[in-house]
């Protein structure tokens, strides 16, 4: 599904010298998997999961998503494959403080074209398999950081995704919270989805099947 | 105190482009609200510099049936009235003429008034050197006051000027004492010399002055205790008084009304002026509620200094109270920006303003507009800076400090503030801008507005004839005939006319008129028509049709039977549906009945007294059976008519080098500074109603900058979550364009209400003018647009991983 050949990140320094992020990096991942990408803080972690979720363009290889080749597409041309199959979770949640949490659900749809009453069933749908129903009309800032990250997972998968990236999913979650996240993932997986997941917990990596290390930037 | 003040100042010098664009923004308001104010000091508020001016009235007659308002005084009207009346310790009179002076220099024209003795002793000027007039001089000797300008100009500034003699109008006239400079509302511009004798003007026979010709400005001053009810209930008895006394007079028949003195001088200036005051009012709340703005985004920003105060014990009325001062003293610096913007502003007012509106030559700073600039610049910075020091000193203390000192978006009562801020000055900038479109709109109507005449290369100047050289009507036609007929020879002069007043220039005449063959009412219940005397080539002159009958021509002289032309509207309205040739028309009041004048032509109708209104009638009278001591030239020449000048003084010295010209100028000038008033109202409001836009972009760009700067991180999740670019442009837009739009409405609305403000000043435009408010709402759009595409366009450029890591 994903096929990476030699990418390369890297910063202008001074003195017309680079700082590389990532180097050389080879990785090939198969539809339905559950990968967890792990390694030290500044190993590049992030980096490249912002790569693969085509927000970073600014690397140099080949990337290749269900043999499309993403290092020939245009920025738009990107915009439009990763809003068609990539749904993000993020560890702050980024859900949008001034939206209820029915709001927060239809914006991913929204930027999608799908019409208004499309929207309403996806996202009634959303909320009822997500047992959170009740919660609809409410703000983020009323609800616990456990319900908030249930909600950036539902926002995640509501477009019918292919491959999920999480960043840090539970970092800011108590445990038995993550662990309802982390069950929730591996749902979705055994339902086709493919995951993919920085953290640093070795508890949370083995909900998935693959483990990939990162040092410095390499893959090891 | 100090610290505060000091750290202040040393916040604001950290923060270089914030405190210009802060004192910037509220200097311009400061300014505006200070310039108006100071002029409206100097017509309004000041006062007339008279003694207890407020005791000052003006008396005029009216007669709503005829339509006559604001009407002179006669001189058996002003003896009777003076003789009879209790509640004034005295009445005095007026009225305006020119001296030509001889015998210093080369002759030369001078203005002032022909005034009863007791005139400055009722307004409480005294002379700087000598003396006021004696009442014995009102009839014998020959006496005069100058002014201070006079003797220093004239003179030489001679300190033995009293009792020095000079030749006014061919006549030695002993100057007896001279005045200190006199207000030009009061005696217009370079009024120099007064002289008694105010009942025995020249040119009018004393049967004629005696039944009631008005001419004359009355004015009284109140005995102690009277009020102005009381002297207003005193009148009915004075003009009942003088109707049994002078049962044929022809200005018996009015009531005599009481003005203010300062109210007359400027009455009818007050509604362009408060118009004006209002808008500068909404310049300096827009003003305001961009420094607030500004206000309440850096306060914010300093959350972390607020609870690092407050940790260490601050209460938080001092922290509302250091923020207080910052923003008091940015408006401190602002109003003395502001003071030097008005002083620069009110030195080419009374440029742009001609000669239409009254200001003193120097427009001085006066205590009052200091205070009133200080007490506006505190005001300003207290209010403005109270309710962002309030709102951000509700920072909570521990995050405050967690946060590290980060911008944060404030509280949702600061957003909706902030946009109310935006909605409040876009809807004030709506209506200035409306406001000024309607008045421009109205000026270029105006200006396009036909007069009738032609006002290309036309110069025109004043001649007066002394009466001791040219005293009765042969001698001054004589002059007329001889000066028209050597300018006709003249290289480059195409024609030659004369008339007793100019079109648009302010001056006209009015006489009783009625149709002989219609059974004509009583002189004094007879309408009065607007008439000109003219003569030769007038029509021609400026271009006016002949559309029936004859042009004047020699044999309307003054011994010939008296003549007429009308114009089209009056052969409309006196004759419809007959051909008005060879009617008569009974006009004046000669033998108590007028004398009749046989109608001899029709000529097109002109706009002489205002562009702005139709004359509903106008005769044409021939000159030399209308005399007077004075008459205006026009030249219509090839030439540039400016050059007209050498060629009329030549001619005229060859014939009497003892004459001045007074007043040259062009008839297109004179009819452009007839809108004088109207283009300064036009200039003002337009200049504010540019600075009300510019500062409401402003405002805008400033308010979506600062959201989109603050919504970084959410625009950062949002293009993670799929939204491109144009998504993120109309969420920026439409968040920004929303206040703007609700500002719109509510400014639209206030443009009704402010309409009824300005219809009395508009020309043929309706304040509800649906293209007007559409152009407006457009302009308005586009710009508000414009100031949100910019930070809108920076919003697409967001990168989403650092906006994602930075939230």
């Amino acid at each position: 599904m994903i096929r990476l050949q030699n990418l390369e990140r890297s910063y202008p320094l001074a003195h017309g010298k680079f700082f590389y992020v990532l180097r050389d990096i080879n990785l090939d991942i198969a539809e339905g998997e559950f990968v967890s990408i792990m390694g030290p803080s500044g190993a590049g972690k992030s980096t490249l999961l912002h790569i693969l979720g085509m927000h970073d363009h600014g690397w140099t290889g080949e990337y290749f998503f269900n043999e499309t080749a993403v290092h020939h597409l245009k920025a738009k041309e990107r915009g439009a494959l990763r809003n068609e199959q990539i749904g993000f979770v993020f560890q702050q949640y980024h859900l949008l403080d001034d939206l209820t949490v029915y709001e927060n659900l239809e914006i991913p749809l929204s930027y999608r074209k799908v019409s208004k009453t499309e929207r309403s069933a996806m996202v009634a749908d959303t909320l009822d398999r997500f047992q959170i129903v009740a919660k609809r009309d409410l703000y983020p800032r009323q609800l616990s950081g456990g319900q908030q990250q249930l909600v950036g997972v539902a926002r995640a998968i509501i477009s019918n995704p292919k491959i999920i990236l999480a960043d840090e999913p539970t970092g800011n979650l108590h445990s038995s919270q993550g662990e309802e996240i982390m069950e929730l993932f591996k749902k979705l997986n055994a339902g086709g989805t493919t995951i993919i997941q920085v953290t640093h917990s070795e508890k949370n990596a083995g909900y998935g099947n693959r483990i990939i290390q990162l040092r410095d930037g390499w893959l090891v | 105190m100090i610290d505060d003040i000091r750290f202040a100042l040393r916040q604001l010098w950290k923060s270089p482009a914030f405190t210009l664009l802060a004192i910037l923004t509220l200097a311009v308001g400061i300014g505006a609200n200070t310039a108006i104010f100071t002029l409206m000091h100097d017509l309004f508020f000041r006062g007339l510099p008279f003694t207890e001016p407020d005791k000052i009235v003006r008396i005029y007659g009216e007669d709503k049936t005829r339509d006559l308002k604001q009407f002179p005084f006669s001189v058996p009207k002003f003896w009777q009235y003076r003789d009879g009346q209790t509640a004034f310790t005295q009445l005095a009179t007026d009225w305006g003429n020119g001296y030509i002076m001889t015998g210093i220099g080369e002759p030369v024209q001078l203005l002032g008034a022909n005034v009863t003795a007791n005139y400055f002793d009722v307004l409480g000027i005294h002379p700087v050197m000598g003396r006021n007039f004696l009442l014995v001089e009102e009839t014998k000797d020959d006496v005069a006051l100058v002014t201070t300008t006079f003797v220093r100009k004239r003179l030489n500034s001679d300190p033995n000027v009293i009792g020095r003699s000079v030749t006014l109008n061919g006549v030695p006239t002993t100057i007896v004492g001279v005045l200190p400079e006199l207000p030009i509302s009061w005696f217009g511009r370079d009024a120099e010399v007064f002289v008694s004798k105010p009942f025995d003007p020249p040119g009018l026979a004393k049967d004629r002055l005696m039944r009631g010709v008005s001419f004359m400005r009355c004015i009284g001053r109140f005995k102690p205790g009277v009020t102005m009810q009381q002297a207003q209930a005193s009148m009915p008895a004075l003009d009942r008084g003088y109707r049994e006394q002078y049962p044929e007079n022809a200005d018996n028949g009015l009531t005599s009304v009481l003005v203010p003195a300062a109210q007359d001088v400027t009455g009818n200036l007050r509604p362009a002026f408060y118009t004006l005051l209002a808008a500068v009012g909404a310049v300096l709340l827009i003003a305001c509620s961009n420094v607030a703005n500004l206000l309440l985004v850096r306060f914010t920003g300093r959350r972390r200094e607020i609870a690092l105060r407050m940790a260490l014990g601050a209460e938080r009325r001092s922290i509302v109270r250091l923020f207080v001062l910052e923003s008091t003293l940015i408006s401190a610096i602002a109003g003395a920006a502001g003071l030097c913007l008005a002083l620069w502003t009110v030195s080419i007012v009374p440029r742009v303003a001609g000669d239409n509106i009254p200001f003193e030559n120097n427009i001085a700073l006066q205590w009052p507009v200091l205070i009133f600039t200080l007490a506006l610049s505190l005001l300003t910075g207290f209010a403005m800076g109270l309710y962002p020091a309030w709102q951000s000193s509700r920072a909570d203390l521990v995050d405050g400090l967690k946060d590290g000192g980060r911008a944060v978006s404030g509280s949702r009562g600061q957003h909706r503030f902030r946009r109310g801020l935006v909605m409040a000055q876009v809807g004030l900038s709506v209506v200035l801008l409306a406001g000024a479109a309607m008045l421009v709109s109205s000026f270029v109507r105006l200006s396009q507005q036909e007069t009738g005449f032609r006002s290309d290369h036309i110069w025109v100047g004043g001649i007066g004839l002394p009466p001791a050289q040219y005293p009765d009507s042969a001698s001054r036609a004589r002059l007329v005939e001889r000066l028209t007929q050597e300018l006709q020879n003249a290289p480059a002069v195409q024609s030659v006319a004369i008339t007793d007043a100019i079109p648009l220039s302010g001056n006209y005449s009015a006489s009783p008129y009625a149709r002989t063959d219609r059974d004509p009412v009583p002189v004094k219940q007879r309408p009065l028509g607007l008439t000109r005397s003219v003569w030769p080539n007038y029509f021609r002159t400026l271009g006016i049709p002949l559309l029936a009958g004859r042009d004047f021509s020699e044999r309307d002289s003054v011994d010939q039977p008296w003549v007429v032309i009308l114009s089209k509207a009056t052969a409309k309205k006196l004759f419809p549906n007959e051909d008005p040739i060879g009617h008569q028309i009974l006009f004046g009041t000669d033998n108590g009945n007028g004398r009749a004048a046989e109608v001899i032509g029709v000529v097109g109708d002109v706009r002489s007294q205002e562009l702005s209104k139709e004359n509903e009638v106008e005769f044409y009278r021939s000159w030399p059976q209308r005399d007077g001591p004075f008459f205006n030239l026009l030249v219509r020449t090839a030439l540039k008519p400016e050059a007209t000048l050498g060629t009329v003084r030549a001619k005229l010295s060859k014939i009497d080098n003892t004459l001045p010209i007074l007043q040259p100028n062009t008839l297109e000038a004179i009819v452009t500074q007839s809108l004088g008033q109207q283009r300064l109202t036009m200039a003002l409001l337009g200049a504010f109603a540019g600075i009300a836009l510019l500062l409401a972009v402003v405002g805008i760009y400033g308010a979506v900058a600062y959201t989109v700067e603050q919504r970084t991180g959410e625009i950062g999740v949002r293009m993670a979550l799929g939204a491109q670019a144009n998504d993120v442009l109309r969420l920026v837009v439409r968040q920004g364009m929303h206040p703007v739009l609700l500002g719109l409405g509510l400014g639209l609305v206030g443009t009704f209400a402010a309409g009824r403000l300005l219809v009395a000043q508009l020309y043929k435009v309706s304040p509800h003018n649906p293209l007007l408010l559409a152009a407006t709402a457009s302009v308005l759009i586009i710009a508000a647009l414009l100031a949100c595409l910019i930070p809108a366009r920076r919003a697409t450029l967001v990168d989403p991983i650092q906006a994602l890591r930075t939230e």
